[in-house]
């Protein structure tokens, strides 16, 4: 009905119902809009003013191949994600309950189990002495160690691992707001299973694919922990190369330049998945 | 067809075996990791030559990781009541407000969980640094509060939205203030909101890394600095032990989650 | 005179350009059930929430008694309200909603229990007091709000649209309850609808809004026999509607020539008219007959369908200038059943049509 709502005068000069969001928004301007962008100038007056540090980055090839590189390993997990989600999302959404429940449980415990915890399983389960090696040796599949850490292989196993519940969860909402009935009429239409897939199912859930796909992306180029414990030195990734240059060589002119490159590229990626799912339903991972 | 579950045919094995396999893979480290903590190999080898509880008593034995443990439960527990308190009001905002703006604000609270944490670390530190809030309780408790705010706000709105404002309304006409209203009829109504919130920020917090990396001290630990620092030195089985008993924490969350809001939803 | 109980002067209501009422002048006494009917975005919504305190009149003034309401909060002003979702509290049960207006005014607990359950008792639902909102249906819901809203026994019951998220047999079944109610309790009732019969069903008076002005306010009769206006006509009850040129008026009844030529007098008027006005002559369905009367006119038609509902029969006609006529004779229904080839008549007497300006 229209305007079933109080439309009593606000405080004095604000926008009516915004008051409440002030200490949030007191929040967020100044301990994090403020120190982020006080980093960004620092990108163009450390050590002192001027484009040197962008020169730096883009001029070096270490630099470019670590850029080159986060978005060769956020590309490839991206892809197996969606791969992986899909089918899982797929049984989810028309399971019997009670064993999607199940399933979901899992999903659940290994999301909110400590990322560090779970890094740590995979370093050891990947090492070159570790489980799996010696189950495959064992089964007598290979006969030599697999170099499965430190290297792409190891990151590319435990960031879609991590990235996993964010795909899947909101994939099965997508495919559970299908309605039945279309696949239904696509098999009285005479479409072969094959075919309602590629033509009903697949575009149907595409929206939603999508959406995931583009938010374990932006995820997956700023990450921080799983590449740089399970990642090896010659495929470092720009979260990693950024920390570095902080922390360990105390550059700030160029590690504020890298965290600039990645935020420009996060924040466009973030805006293209806003448009797709609306602001409303973006970040609805949790 | 496709999606009739009864009909699905030999696709059904294939899709529920997959599925299965998938669950595997996501339990696996979970399952390893409290294995090993039992086992007593010093070099983590599995399966185990023999079994302990070695692990655990060098773990307790230790104070610096109780201090860690200690820490991380403080702040992160001050984390979550300020992003819950600040991030209901925001919420109240967001979904009643009627202003311009209502969605570029909605979409500025809920950058923090967009945004590459590594960029916020660095950035905060720098300002803390300045400030001279570096390696502080304070410092800790406000980077964590801003971290947290966005899983505070995405539930809380998400039930405010689902609550009719007839209802309150209704109260009020009934005779309640609107703080009154607010108080005994709207937030009982979304506590299941409020409850989700509660627990995201605390995990938000209890479980952050990089932020704590760059805003720790030596005085000043929190669990998850004290588990990267010993990943980073060795794969110490204590550090297992450590997280076997994050394992039954998060076990306990899922089922308290589980049931609290069995009984709220009742 | 004795002085109204409610009373609604001039009352206004703007949002930036747009003015959704326009001074609203309405006298309620005590004990009334009136009812505001209307389209959607006619003013009537918009008045009820200037009564009820959700929204503040632009200019004017609602007096309860001779003491103005405005400067009163909401929760202050004493009235009862249902709405028209349900808004029951989710948290609460069934007694608990009830007793919450009385909580609020800190009454004694012995009080609030009697109360409760004579309330609940008023709204036949004693065995439910312990259930939770959601355990109940729809209609059950609605009779939980109403106990709530009686239980504090305010002078005037504000009803918004409580029915339209029942379906049509429920409806009925809480409408005749609503008028128990309104017997039982002698309780000033203002209820707001989009549906004619409910209103007229309901109501000792309707008021019948149209783009923030009441068009016309009286009994359901008046406005059913005496339409004041063509809108009136046409939202109460179901009605025909055929052009007309005026040619002369004499003791309210006046001569009119249709579309197709032929001349029609004694048709019942209100308004003067010029000699050769266009008008609109509006004939109810059940005022048509398939027999001609003694003093009925007649209408060439062509019958395009005939339908047979149990208790009556409706035909569909088309005239010769191409308007369908809805016909619903009441007495001669079996006539119907002969189907009538093109250039059949009917007929209807002329003092039951009205004449409108087109």
């Amino acid at each position: 009905m229209q305007g079933s709502s109080f439309r009593r005068s606000s405080v004095a000069g604000l926008p009516a119902g915004s008051g409440s969001a002030l200490p949030a928004l007191l929040l967020v301007g100044l301990f994090f809009i403020v120190p982020v962008v006080a980093l960004l100038l620092r990108s163009v007056t450390d050590p002192e003013p001027g484009l040197q540090n962008y020169a730096a980055l883009f001029g070096s090839g270490t630099y470019v191949r670590v850029f080159l590189n986060t978005f060769l390993v956020a590309s490839v997990v991206t892809a197996v994600t969606i791969l992986v989600a899909f089918p899982v999302a797929w049984m989810l959404a028309i399971m019997p309950p009670a064993l999607g429940s199940i399933v979901f449980g899992i999903i659940i415990l290994s999301m909110w189990t400590n990322l560090l915890t779970r890094t740590y399983a995979w370093m050891v389960l990947l090492q070159r002495t570790g489980v799996i090696n010696r189950a495959l040796m064992g089964l007598g599949i290979i006969h030599e160690p697999l170099p499965l850490i430190n290297n792409l292989a190891g990151v590319t196993i435990g960031m879609v691992y991590i990235m996993l519940p964010f795909m899947i969860l909101p994939l099965v909402g997508t495919l559970r707001a299908i309605d039945p009935m279309t696949l239904r009429a696509a098999a009285l239409c005479g479409a072969s299973p094959f075919e309602a897939f590629r033509r009903i199912l697949l575009p149907l859930s595409l929206p939603g694919i999508a959406a995931g796909g583009l938010m374990v992306f932006v995820m997956s180029l700023g990450y921080f922990v799983t590449p740089a414990l399970l990642g090896g030195t010659s495929n470092m990734m720009l979260a990693e190369m950024i920390a570095q240059t902080v922390q360990s060589l105390l550059n700030w002119g160029l590690g504020s330049a890298a965290a600039f490159v990645l935020l420009v590229v996060t924040m466009a990626l973030y805006a293209i998945q806003l448009r797709l799912v609306g602001a409303k339903r973006a970040g609805g991972g949790i | 067809m496709l999606l009739d579950y009864d009909r699905l045919g030999w696709l059904r094995v294939a899709l529920v075996g997959f599925t299965a396999a998938v669950a595997a893979f996501l339990l696996l480290p979970v399952v390893f990791i409290v294995l090993l903590s039992f086992g007593s190999s010093r070099w983590l080898a599995f399966p185990p030559p023999g079994w302990t509880l070695k692990w655990y008593q060098q773990l307790l034995a230790d104070p610096t990781w109780i201090d860690a443990a200690l820490t991380s439960a403080r702040i992160a527990a001050m984390a979550a009541i300020l992003a819950v308190v600040i991030g209901l009001f925001a919420s109240f905002s967001l979904v009643r407000g009627e202003f311009r703006g209502r969605q570029v604000l909605r979409g500025l609270l809920l950058t923090p969980m967009v945004l590459p944490v590594v960029v916020f670390a660095i950035a905060i530190y720098a300002f803390f640094l300045r400030i001279g809030l570096a390696g502080t309780t304070v410092g800790f408790v406000i980077a964590h509060t801003i971290l947290a705010l966005p899983f505070a706000i995405i539930p809380i709105t998400a039930a405010l939205e689902g609550f009719d404002k007839s209802i309150e309304d209704a109260a009020i006409i009934c005779g309640a203030s609107p703080l009154q209203a607010r108080l005994r009829i709207t937030l009982p109504s979304i506590r299941i909101g409020i409850f989700s919130a509660a627990i995201f920020s605390f995990l938000a917090s209890w479980d952050e890394v990089v932020v704590a990396i760059f805003m720790a001290s030596p005085t000043l630990q929190t669990l998850p600095v004290k588990i990267w620092g010993s990943l980073r030195a060795d794969l110490s089985p204590v550090v297992a032990a450590a997280s076997s008993l994050l394992v039954g924490l998060t076990l306990c969350l899922m089922i308290v989650t589980a049931l609290l809001r069995r009984k709220l939803s009742r | 005179m004795t002085r109204p109980f409610l009373s609604i002067r001039a009352v206004r209501k703007t949002f930036g350009a747009f003015v959704a009422v326009h001074d609203v002048t309405i006298d309620v006494p005590k004990g009334e059930f009136l009812t505001f009917l209307g389209p959607s975005g006619s003013g009537k919504s918009t008045t009820l929430y200037a009564i009820a305190g959700f929204q503040d009149p632009s200019s004017g003034d609602v007096l309860l008694e001779d003491r103005s309401l405005l400067s009163v909060p909401s929760h202050k002003r004493n009235i009862g309200m249902v709405f028209q979702r349900y808004t029951l509290f989710p948290h609460l049960s069934v007694a608990e909603n009830v007793a919450f207006p009385l909580r609020v005014r800190r009454r004694p607990d012995g009080e609030v229990k009697r109360k409760v359950a004579d309330m609940l008792a008023l709204v036949r639902l004693e065995n439910f007091a312990d259930r939770h909102p959601g355990a109940l249906s729809g209609g059950q819901q609605q009779r939980v709000a109403l106990a709530r809203a009686l239980a504090y026994d305010p002078p005037i019951l504000l009803m918004d649209e409580p029915l339209s998220a029942l379906d049509k047999k429920l409806r009925q079944e809480i409408q005749a309850e609503i008028r128990r109610i309104h017997r039982e309790t002698g309780v000033t009732i203002l209820y707001v609808t989009h549906d004619q019969e409910e209103a007229l069903h309901l109501s000792d008076r309707i008021a019948l809004f149209r783009e923030g002005r009441i068009e016309q306010i009286g009994t359901g009769e008046d406005l059913y026999l005496r339409p004041a206006s063509e809108f009136v006509a046409g939202f109460i009850g179901n009605s025909n509607f055929l052009s007309a040129e005026h040619l002369q008026t004499a003791d309210g009844a006046s001569t009119i020539r249709l579309a197709d030529g032929s001349i029609v007098t004694g048709v019942k008027t209100t308004t003067s008219f010029g000699q050769g006005q266009k008008v609109r002559m509006m004939v109810r369905p059940e005022a048509f007959r398939l027999t001609p009367g003694p003093t009925s006119a007649a209408l060439a038609v062509e019958i395009v369908d005939t339908a047979f509902f149990g208790d009556r029969r409706r035909v569909v006609a088309r005239t010769a200038g191409g308007d369908e006529i809805d016909v619903r004779p009441t007495s001669d229904a079996k006539e119907a059943d002969s189907t009538a080839p093109s250039g059949q008549r009917i007929f209807f007497d002329p003092a039951s049509a009205f004449l409108f300006p087109a």
